[in-house]
């Protein structure tokens, strides 16, 4: 087929074919123009209402958000409260129970108010091992960093054990290598308790043999490391029990409840405890031959601080029998004020007790007073507000400062900080055990010299 | 069927027979859309099947000349049009395997109301390939051009075997393309 030549005219025919092909494809185009713009529209509308979704999902998120927040506050609150009412009437009953035991009682008598104290302690480390997994679950267990000596923590440890080792038969030792005997700067109160913790738990799952605890402290990459190892020869721990041994409310077996007693929440709270300190349990142990555990905690050199010893029992009770001291004492509560009056009994003492705060600002502005001590939460004028004014005054007339102690079932380090922020010398927490609180009146007193700063943390009371 | 291929059977018509006589074919014919056509438009395939057989009585060319020819046609606009299409494909049987895998994929982007044919492909042996080709539409020869032309494109040389089905829903075609030469793994 030869290429055919194009003519310079074009046909009408062809003409107006070409001219209906492009008015169709004008028409097409203009409906896809259309059909475009609407699925435009339809788009921007649909983005606008992502856009309002949007914004109305955050809005109520944030509502959800501060909803949870407060009602978290509100727990807290709560928790804060029921650490407050619980302990004031527990501070009651272990009083009085102990004030009961030192009074003229038959054998029979004796028993039953021993076991009233001893009842009433377990509730009370109940009720601490509830409110440090509480305040632990709400990342609010404070941690402290405080200089202190770790010879003395542990040589009170050991006090404190060797009895309950001693009744079951059990060899039971605290050593410290040559590193560890120094000051340190951490938390003792805690590591107190994960050391009492891990102790009591040898001590109760061991029948026979021994507990014996090594301390060291080591160089770390951060400051220092502190190790305590407690070595039992108990009666160990099957391997597939070890996982869940870290687990709140978990024991080893129901059994174990009802024959060694306890929560559960011990090592759960302990190990809590190592991890807010950079620190961990580890446990080894084979079923029958006994078990290791480590605790680790991250802490901080400290210089050595020079301080007297503390007094002792008998010291204290001379210097609180060596004059009629004048005690002024700010309490609302007539069960406490009791207990105070019994667990002061065998001393002649001028003590003086008033139910609120601005009755023991105008007593302690009128009256002659060696010391006060001074209830948090009390009606029309709380503690604080009570320390604050009676500070105030003495700046006024130039008058020395008196101590003044804090009482108080209130235990957060924060709440503690603010008591001795508002002029207060130191802090007895509720329940009051006796030793503790004559130690505390004596060392107020009658300080040893160098001058020793008064209790300033709550004792666990256990 | 979309007006791009009536726009490319006329051209074809026109450079082989010239304008008058396109416009005379289309003017012994009926059809809806009075033979003018737009690329952009959609128009009924039996139109396209009116204009074969008018050519084929016009130019004494048998149907399925035209069909193959067209198919070669078209395969040329295509390979102008779409290099990209060719891009990193080393032999015809390569490029063929890609028609249903890539250029129909990416026609129904832009088109998504469009009928396409599938082409189902496997290759035989080191040498043979084989498609299958099904539509609703009796375009075989067509398609038989564009492998054609295909192989072309490539400078390969092969012998095509077609074997016609007949379904209830359509037309197909197995072809057979063995190749001259040693086939590229």
């Amino acid at each position: 087929m030869k290429t055919p030549t194009l003519s310079e005219q074009v046909s009408r025919r062809r003409y107006e074919r070409e001219k209906k092909a492009r008015q169709e494809a004008e028409k097409l185009l203009d409906d896809k123009s259309r059909a475009l713009w609407e699925a435009n529209q339809k788009l921007t509308s649909q983005a606008d209402a992502l856009e309002r979704t949007v914004t109305k999902r955050t809005a109520e998120l944030n509502k959800a958000m501060q909803a949870a927040q407060a009602s978290n506050q509100a727990k807290s609150i709560f928790l804060a409260s029921m650490s407050h009412e619980i302990r004031t009437p527990l501070n009651g009953v272990l009083g009085m129970a102990e004030a009961l035991s030192e009074t003229d009682l038959s054998c029979e008598q004796a028993e039953m108010a021993a076991t009233i104290v001893e009842s009433g302690g377990i509730l009370l480390s109940v009720l601490n091992d509830i409110l440090d997994v509480s305040k632990i679950e709400a990342g609010q267990m404070e941690i402290e960093n405080i200089p202190f000596d770790l010879s003395a923590l542990f040589a009170a440890t050991k006090q404190l054990y060797a009895l309950k080792a001693a009744e079951k038969n059990l060899i039971f030792d605290i050593h410290l290598s040559p590193a560890a005997q120094t000051w340190i700067t951490g938390d003792p109160v805690r590591l107190r308790q994960v050391a009492g913790n891990l102790i009591s738990n040898a001590i109760k799952f061991t029948a026979n043999g021994q507990v014996l605890v090594d301390v060291d402290l080591v160089q770390a990459d951060q400051g220092l490391k502190l190790i305590v190892r407690v070595t039992d020869s108990g009666t160990g721990i099957s391997k597939h029990k070890l996982d869940d041994l870290f687990q709140p409310f978990n024991q080893l077996d129901p059994s174990v409840n009802r024959e060694y007693g306890g929560t559960g929440l011990g090592l759960a709270i302990s190990r809590q405890i190592c991890n807010l300190m950079n620190g961990d349990i580890r446990v080894e142990s084979e079923f029958g031959t006994g078990s290791v555990f480590t605790a680790t905690f991250s802490v901080a050199p400290a210089k050595t601080v020079e301080t007297a010893l503390p007094q002792t029992d008998q010291h204290s009770q001379e210097i609180l029998a060596s004059q009629k001291w004048r005690i002024l004492v700010a309490e609302d509560n007539r069960t406490n004020q009791l207990v105070l009056s019994k667990q002061l009994k065998d001393f002649d003492l001028d003590l003086t007790f008033v139910g609120n705060g601005q009755l023991a600002v105008d007593s302690a502005l009128e009256g002659e007073y060696d010391m006060i001590l001074m209830d948090i939460n009390m009606p029309h004028m709380g503690g604080v507000d009570a320390t604050i004014n009676i500070r105030h005054h003495e700046t006024c007339l130039g008058r020395a400062a008196i101590p003044i102690i804090a009482l108080t079932a209130n235990s957060m380090t924060h709440q503690i900080t603010g008591y001795l922020a508002s002029g207060m010398n130191g802090h007895l927490s509720k329940p009051l055990k006796k030793a503790i609180l004559l130690r505390t009146l004596a060392d107020t007193l009658q300080p040893t010299t160098p001058k020793k700063a008064p209790e300033t943390k709550g004792q666990r009371g256990l | 069927m979309k007006g791009v291929v009536f726009v490319e059977l006329l051209a074809m018509a026109e450079s082989l027979i010239g304008e008058e006589a396109v416009d005379d074919v289309l003017d012994s014919v009926e059809l809806a859309s009075g033979g003018a056509y737009s690329s952009v438009g959609n128009y009924p395939c039996s139109e396209l099947m009116t204009l074969v057989d008018a050519f084929s009585r016009h130019t004494g060319h048998s149907p399925t000349f035209l069909q193959i020819a067209f198919g070669k046609w078209i395969f040329g606009t295509f390979a102008k049009g779409y290099t990209e299409f060719f891009e990193g494909k080393a032999d015809a049987f390569s490029m063929l395997d890609s028609i249903e895998g890539e250029v129909h994929v990416e026609v129904r982007k832009l088109y998504p109301e469009v009928e396409l044919p599938t082409f189902t492909t496997r290759r035989i042996d080191g040498q043979t390939f084989e498609m299958v080709y099904i539509s609703e539409r009796p375009l075989v020869d067509f398609c038989q051009g564009m492998i054609e032309a295909c192989l072309e494109h490539f400078d390969e040389e092969a012998t095509i075997s077609k074997t016609e089905t007949r379904t209830e829903d359509g037309f197909g075609a197995v072809f057979q393309i063995r190749s001259a030469s040693q086939l590229a793994a």
